[in-house]
């Protein structure tokens, strides 16, 4: 995502190497992804979802439906 | 001792093959105070670049080069930063990247050294959409 879009920025980060971090975040299990600070993320989702859960985009009619 | 044992390099070096751009990692490390994982990233990054002569290696000092720190964000150190052609890609890992996070490791340098992503058109679509700076941190552990 960080490669083809100029605005985002990834960090990969290890939770137990920066346990404050991971503190501060409130991680009790992994992966566990956090947006600018707010956004959290649990558990590896598919893209689709991942996607739009870490940009805010409101699920399609398609996806709505299902 | 090496990490990587002689068919775990036969088969990455196959792996890293289709890279046909310039990749540098940027490794910051600490030396003084630093973690343990600091040494370990140094030698999974030697191993691994040994494997191709596109990709390469630069140790920065944590405490030391704070304009490149600033430069790239770098908030934490071992922190790599992937450049392509000696552009920011603006994938970050922080910490070691041993166990599972190797394949993170792996795939950041694939992606750096063709240009290439794996994403579905929909999240192409969406990423075009984005413009306000937007920080994506994942934590996970390498076992």
């Amino acid at each position: 995502m960080a490669f083809t879009s100029q605005q985002v920025t990834s960090a990969a980060i290890d939770a137990m190497e920066f346990m404050d971090l991971s503190r501060k975040f409130r991680v009790t299990g992994v992966p566990k992804t956090i947006v600018n600070e707010s956004i959290e993320i649990m558990g590896a989702l598919p893209e689709d979802m991942f996607v739009r859960a870490a940009l805010q985009v409101p699920d399609d009619e398609q996806t709505a439906q299902t | 001792m090496s990490l990587l044992s002689a068919q775990d390099e036969q088969v990455l070096k196959q792996h890293l093959s289709v890279i046909d751009k310039p990749v540098t990692v940027l490794l910051f490390t600490q030396t003084i105070g630093g973690s343990e994982s600091g040494p370990v990233a140094k030698q999974v990054l030697d191993e691994v670049a040994r494997l191709n002569d596109k990709i390469s290696v630069v140790e920065k000092n944590f405490i030391l080069d704070t304009e490149d720190r600033g430069k790239y964000g770098v908030t934490m150190a071992p922190a790599l930063v992937f450049l392509s052609d000696g552009q920011d890609t603006r994938m970050r890992m922080y910490g070691a990247p041993t166990g599972y996070e190797f394949v993170g490791l792996v795939e950041a340098l694939l992606i750096a050294g063709t240009g290439k992503v794996d994403l579905e058109d929909d999240t192409v679509a969406l990423l075009a959409g984005v413009d306000t700076p937007t920080t994506i941190q994942v934590f996970s552990t390498p076992t």
